[in-house]
């Protein structure tokens, strides 16, 4: 794949590369958006920072990756399991910080230490190792003139899109996303409206999960499976949600895709190991010249 | 129609308003003058439902709501346009009112109730797509009001609508304010601008400390000393 | 007690000799990294609320700063130490530089910032000083001991006790203090007097430096480093775990929270026990956040505190009483100031005469309120000029106008709520006009704490206080820096009349001892009895002003409060 970038030579890439990097980092770049919305929405919109997202993501992905491989259950199908029991988990834990009233910062403590214990689990039942799924989509690819497209790929841009605009368009459009806006603003007098700030909390903690379910079976249909990989995502999904605005649903997929094309040339143009310098270093400059956003 | 007895708030640990009696009959104009610090927000907030009361009782049509949940308020007929405005300053104006009208008994009347609103403040109709925190002060008071009766109320809770605007605006405002009472809609009013409240009303009560002093008809209260001492100490 | 520790000082430095297994020299080793790590890192985070994340980023600057000069450049090993502790010094006062400044970097910003630090810098490392494979380097140690381990035992042990004693010095000094308002109100805290940036920063370099000398020592320990294992953000939650297990606000607390994680997490050691200990870690963060939000030690000594007997300090000699100038001392030319479209302020004219009280009043939303926090630094000014004493207030930071001799009440009191009735007068003594250390602030204190009535107090909290002793806890905090001029922003609001009788009087007490004072109220009564003078705002507009009965009789006045009756 192009040549090996060595640590302090640039490398100018073929056309091709180009453009399969920018199609790599596109998809990767959707799969940061489809993490980060679930995160967005219950920083956003709970004043929640959800570490246990990360968690219940890769969660969703061995459950998914056990029932194919195990129960030869398609991924897809196994989502009707996963989702319902993943909305119960995000109210759940949303029921945990209420009851507890435990401040923002601590929520990032608190799912800290949830996310070290789902990952004690899975390192538990499923060990250490690396697993990757094998399922029939895998092996579907596609040639559209020199560039390659993998199903998977397609799926989960097609799931991260799908399901960001979806969010975006509720929140835009409907009633009830309104009144989810409105009670971010100002509680109480959206409950002088007779809008239930409760309900609504268990509601988007509950969707959140669900997002992360899907976004598990994403992970597993491309990716290796790693209790460990569970923090190599955190930061540059992060990012994108900072860059893409908390309690949005669309901006963080958009700034996924920026940064995931961004590292795709940087790794393309360098050594790989540059990457994540680019995702960081973008973060850091958006807190620091736009900090007003949140 | 809206009876408060005995009424009692407080304010983190001390007392803000007690054993407030009022009562405002159905399409009345009732006016709660008072100085600052009086309590007059207390007293109008705990109505509204932002505020739990400690005691008393409150009750629309005899039906109690003491001890019901805030979302649950809008239910039996109130509606707050609160101090300072607190629109949803991200969304646009069409979407404040809207969010006006979220209880179901007005949802479905939502399209005729919005063009009376529109109505009522023609303004409103050139910026309905406006973000509702870019309007100016006045503005915003309309948007405030509009989303208040959006929820067709029967009861309309306004606290200190004036504050801040310049005086032409305070005209139109109280102007509206009659129409909106004329068309049937009982008021409560907050006011810190005593002379144009009580022209207005039809009863005041006057507050201070936390109780209420004096009551009855403006005319004859406004011939009292009393006034004049609680807000000029003369 | 002294006897005790001083064998155990000995038990400790005695360690490496008496041919103990290497296993619990290792262990001993990491529990004082753990210390050294947990008690540093305190030193902002704990004591100012800043919570950093990126504690791994400024150890690892160490550890790679001794592994590339030791390791690829053949220095002495030793030599290494204090540049390790200077890189990462450097490192911290750079960043800090740019992120204190700016007021929206708090609490999770902060954090998250300091975790993206530490990913950049494990990119850089990686791809410049390390290259990929990681350094191994073998370094002769001194043989001071049978084993290297064992010099190295000692090296970290000697840290460790410098890292507690720091720790000790600064919760003791003014600069902790201060670091503990800033924790609970940094907003309050510099107005008071506090220079929130620059101890900031002093803290933050202080706790990096001790982190990159923790990481040049461990360079030496491992002897092979690795960028991933060096910048893990296991090292980083663990800090904060250990810190927040112990008590964030306590010198010791980290130290105890240290041993307490490092014991468990050795507990388990074989392979299936390892996740087991990193499960149970976290069960252990989640319940002590939740259940113990001040950890072990702070839980102990919260128990201690409500027994805690007032002590009053020994009495000072008579300080001179505060002397008012005579003639203008503040001028107000033209101050405007606006809000998101709202003008609060829209050009006000006013003066201030020593020695005078002057009563300020308006109608609700005309901007008395904004008047204060513009004066008194809490907000700039978007135009206009403040000149109190001839010198020109606005573009001043908030805690140098506290030093020239302003101070203020708020409407809704602000007590620093996790200090003291005692540390809460004290602190604005600690950085007011005479700068005086903490014993001297503390008998300072009471001075007024026994002027508002409240010694009996002395050592609550201030959430165990009633509204109308927070309004004096208020007054006392204001007072106790002896200000030139004295802004009370309703401090009569909600009282009862008895009680409103009690403040009247100490109102006139402290004009007495020379102050002068704006006094912001509503009630008419008091500000007919109180002021010399009155001045009224509405708009954001001075209107008149002049002999309280004249100015509130003054039409325009009276149009201002009861209105206009419009048809």
């Amino acid at each position: 794949m192009g040549s090996a970038g060595s640590e302090d030579r640039l490398t100018v890439p073929s056309a091709t590369l180009l453009g399969q990097s920018v199609l790599s980092g596109v998809f990767i770049g959707a799969l940061y958006g489809l993490l980060g919305l679930g995160l967005s929405l219950s920083w956003g919109m709970l004043r929640q920072v959800n570490l246990t997202h990360f968690a219940l993501a890769f969660l969703g992905g061995y459950l998914t990756f056990q029932l194919a491989a195990v129960a030869k259950v398609d991924p897809f199908v196994s989502l009707a399991i996963t989702v319902p029991a993943f909305f119960a988990l995000g109210m759940a834990l949303h029921w945990f910080f209420m009851r507890f009233k435990v401040t923002l910062l601590n929520t990032l403590l608190v799912t800290f230490g949830l996310t070290s214990i789902i990952e004690a689990g899975i390192q538990w039942y499923w060990t250490a190792d690396f697993q990757r799924m094998e399922t029939s989509y895998a092996h579907v690819r596609w040639k559209v003139g020199p560039l390659y497209l993998s199903l998977p790929d397609v799926i989960t841009l097609g799931l991260a899109v799908s399901l960001c605009v979806g969010m975006w368009a509720v929140l835009r459009y409907t009633d009830l996303g309104k009144a989810i806006r409105a009670t971010t603003e100002d509680a109480p007098i959206a409950a002088a409206f007779g809008v239930n700030e409760k309900m609504l909390g268990y509601l988007v903690s509950g969707l959140a999960g669900a997002f992360a379910a899907v976004a598990g079976v994403c992970l597993a249909l491309d990716h290796t499976l790693a209790p460990v990989q569970i923090y190599a995502w955190m930061g540059v999904v992060f990012a994108a949600v900072m860059m893409g605005g908390l309690g949005r649903p669309l901006g963080p997929l958009v700034a996924g895709i920026v940064i995931g094309v961004s590292e795709a040339l940087t790794m393309a143009v360098t050594a790989p190991t540059w990457a994540p310098l680019v995702s960081f270093s973008l973060l850091i400059a958006i807190l620091l010249f736009r900090p007003s956003k949140f | 129609m809206l009876e408060v007895r005995n009424f009692s708030v407080s304010y983190g640990a001390a007392p803000a308003i007690s054993g407030v009696n009022l009562a405002v009959a159905a399409g009345m104009l009732a006016v709660v003058v008072g100085p600052n610090g009086a309590g007059k927000s207390t007293l109008i907030n705990a109505i509204g439902g932002l505020h739990r009361p400690d005691g008393g009782a409150l009750s629309i049509h005899g039906k109690s709501l003491m001890g019901t949940p805030a979302h649950r308020y809008c239910d039996y007929g109130i509606a707050l346009v609160p101090e300072g405005r607190r629109l949803f300053t991200g969304l646009t104006v069409l979407e404040n009112l809207e969010l006006g009208s979220y209880r179901r008994e007005a949802r479905g009347k939502r399209a005729e109730t919005l063009e009376q609103v529109c109505t009522l403040f023609p303004v409103l109709k050139e910026r309905l797509a406006a973000v509702a925190g870019t309007l100016s002060g006045g503005q915003q008071q309309m948007v405030a009001i509009g989303r208040a009766l959006m929820a067709r109320p029967k009861l309309l809770l306004l606290d200190e609508p004036s504050l801040g605007l310049a005086p032409v605006i305070v005209v139109e405002l109280f102007r509206a304010i009659r129409r909106i009472n004329a068309a049937g809609v009982a008021v409560l009013l907050v006011e810190q601008n005593v002379a144009a409240a009580l022209e207005l009303a039809h009863r005041a009560y006057v507050l201070e400390e936390g109780r209420i002093v004096a009551q009855g008809r403006p005319a004859t209260l406004l011939s009292q000393p009393h006034i004049r001492k609680a807000y000029l100490g003369h | 007690m002294k006897i005790g520790l001083g064998i155990f000082a000995v038990a400790l430095i005695a360690l490496p000799y008496v041919g103990l297994p290497a296993f619990y020299e290792s262990f001993s080793y990491l529990l004082l990294s753990a210390i050294v790590l947990a008690t540093s890192w305190n030193i902002l985070s704990g004591y100012s609320g800043y919570f950093s994340f990126g504690h791994g980023a400024f150890f690892g600057v160490g550890v790679y700063t001794t592994a590339g000069l030791a390791g690829k450049l053949d220095w002495p090993f030793l030599w290494t130490l204090p540049l390790a502790a200077l890189a990462a010094a450097v490192l911290g006062v750079a960043l800090g530089a740019v992120v204190f400044r700016v007021r929206a970097l708090r609490g999770e910003l902060f954090a998250l910032l300091t975790l993206a630090i530490t990913f950049v810098l494990a990119t850089i490392a990686l791809n410049t000083v390390d290259g990929g494979p990681g350094i191994q380097f073998m370094v002769d140690t001194p043989k001071l001991t049978p084993t290297a381990s064992g010099f190295l035992y000692l090296l970290m042990l000697a840290t460790a006790a410098l890292t507690l004693w720091i720790a000790y010095a600064i919760y003791h000094s003014r600069f902790g203090t201060g670091l503990l308002a800033i924790h609970d109100d940094e907003d309050v805290a510099e107005v008071m007097g506090v220079p929130t940036y620059r101890f900031k920063l002093a803290a933050f370099a202080v706790s990096c430096a001790l982190a990159g000398l923790a990481g040049g020592i461990h360079a030496v320990f491992v002897s092979y480093v690795t960028v991933a294992e060096t910048f893990s953000i296991a090292l980083a939650v663990n800090v904060v775990l250990m810190a927040a297990l112990g008590g964030t606000r306590h010198w010791l607390g980290p130290a105890v929270g240290a041993v307490a994680i490092t014991v468990l997490l050795y507990a388990f050691t074989s392979g299936q026990a390892a996740v087991l200990g990193r499960a149970m870690t976290g069960l252990i963060l989640i319940i002590v956040i939740v259940a113990m939000p001040e950890g072990i030690l702070g839980q102990i000594l919260k128990r201690f505190r409500k027994n805690e007997v007032v002590r009053k300090p020994p009495v000072e000699s008579a300080r001179p009483a505060m002397k008012a100038k005579s003639g203008t001392i503040l001028e107000v030319r033209g101050a405007s100031k606006a809000f998101k479209g709202v003008q609060a302020l829209a050009g006000v004219d006013l003066e201030v005469r020593g020695g005078e009280i002057l009563g300020l009043v308006g109608p609700n939303g005309s901007g008395k309120s904004t008047l204060i926090n513009v004066v008194s630094g809490h907000y700039a000014a978007d135009g206009g000029s403040i000149r109190f004493e001839s010198v020109e207030l606005t573009g001043m930071p908030a805690h140098r106008i506290a030093r020239a001799g302003i101070a203020r009440t708020y409407q809704i009191p602000r007590p620093f709520p996790q200090l003291t009735v005692l540390q809460n007068i004290a602190l604005p003594p600690m950085f007011g006009q005479v700068v005086m250390d903490r014993a001297a602030a503390e008998r300072e204190a009471w001075r007024w704490l026994e002027f508002t009535g409240l010694e009996a107090k002395a050592h609550r909290l201030p959430a165990d206080l009633n509204l109308h002793e927070r309004k004096f806890l208020e007054l006392a905090r204001a007072l106790a820096s002896r200000p030139k001029l004295i802004f009370l922003d309703e401090v009569l609001s909600g009282l009862t009349p008895t009680e409103m009788d009690g403040a009247l009087r100490l109102i006139r007490q402290i004009r007495e001892q020379g102050a002068t004072i704006v006094f912001v109220e509503h009630v008419m009564r008091a500000v007919m009895e109180l002021t010399d003078r009155v001045v009224v705002l509405t708009y954001g507009k001075a209107i008149a002003a002049g002999l309280p009965r004249d100015v509130m009789r003054d039409p325009q006045v009276v149009d201002a409060y009861l209105g206009t009756a419009h048809a």
